[in-house]
């Protein structure tokens, strides 16, 4: 790569990023599906603030909801990875995919409680700000591994720096055991990537 | 009796979570008891009350969507109070500072 000239370094630049960039634009749900996603998750989130079943509550939130469904389908479902057909994705993603991330993160929060109660009380503490990569690209996939990573115990999410190879984040650690990128993000990440990467990509 | 046991954790993470703010030495690390504390001890309160609470079922059901939005929102303010405070030139008392050797 020492001998590649300037203009041919640049041109691989620009050809990487037409291919991330078509990659992207492959991967996106038809419209439909969109639209349709977000009505669905929109009634249930409707049907359960507003408490009520009636046939003229649903009259009333059926449309209301489709409406802002149908302005607002690009903000939710926008980075989920196209692999399925939609009934197939929506019943796996309720019954399989939410139910085994929200066990994972309750048992991690209950860990990292009892963590900080312990540092508290012993006032062992040796803390520092690490660098880690991820794989993901997708701005509702590093948020949501940044808040699970917050969640896990003794660290915490500071900065995200998007760069072309991967997204980095600097994660202040309370307790810093290694300062290898690969080990710390092995001990940091744990599975939780590997649970993003199969719906967001 | 299980719903005892949930309100006793909540209250006693609230409990460590002020020692801690009150311990740790600078900010970055209060925010660790800050954060990880109230959220898990607010978890743990909403869910007892949520089984405790003599109501029908779709009123427990908005319970555990603000258990969700509990669980979402406090990591993000969380983040945002570290990174205002890193912004405004608060030093963290630290071994090593990688953000500082990259943005110098």
């Amino acid at each position: 790569m020492t001998r590649v000239p300037l203009y041919l370094r640049s041109r691989i630049e620009e050809v990487r990023k037409r291919f991330t960039y078509e990659l992207y634009e492959s991967q996106k749900l038809p419209d439909w599906e969109r639209f349709a996603i977000t009505w669905i998750v929109l009634m249930v989130f409707w049907l359960i603030i507003t408490s009520d079943l009636t046939l003229q509550g649903l009259a009333l939130g059926l449309p209301a909801t489709g409406i802002v469904a149908y302005f607002m389908r690009d903000f939710l479902t926008d980075d989920i990875r196209h692999s399925k057909h939609l009934v197939g994705k929506l019943l796996y993603f309720a019954l399989l995919y939410l139910p085994q991330y929200f066990i994972i993160m309750a048992f991690r929060l209950l860990e990292s409680n009892i963590k900080v109660a312990k540092h508290a009380l012993l006032g062992d503490i040796r803390p520092g700000i690490v660098k880690i990569k991820t794989d993901l690209h997708s701005d509702t996939g590093v948020t949501i591994l940044a808040n699970s990573i917050t969640l896990t115990p003794g660290t915490l999410t500071l900065d995200v720096v998007k760069k072309l190879d991967g997204t980095y984040l600097y994660v202040h650690w309370i307790d810093v055991q290694t300062l290898n990128p690969d080990k710390a993000g092995e001990i940091i990440k744990g599975d939780v990537e590997e649970w993003l990467k199969k719906v967001f990509w | 009796m299980l719903e005892i046991i949930f309100l006793l954790f909540g209250y006693s993470m609230m409990f460590f979570g002020a020692l801690g703010v009150i311990r740790f030495p600078d900010v970055y690390t209060r925010l660790h008891a800050a954060t990880k504390c109230d959220t898990g001890g607010a978890m743990g309160i909403v869910f007892g009350l949520a089984l405790m609470a003599d109501a029908p079922i779709i009123v427990k059901a908005k319970l555990l969507i603000l258990l969700m939005f509990i669980a979402m929102i406090n990591p993000m303010i969380s983040h945002a109070i570290a990174k205002g405070a890193y912004r405004y030139g608060v030093k963290p008392k630290v071994e090593v500072d990688m953000y500082a050797w990259d943005n110098p």
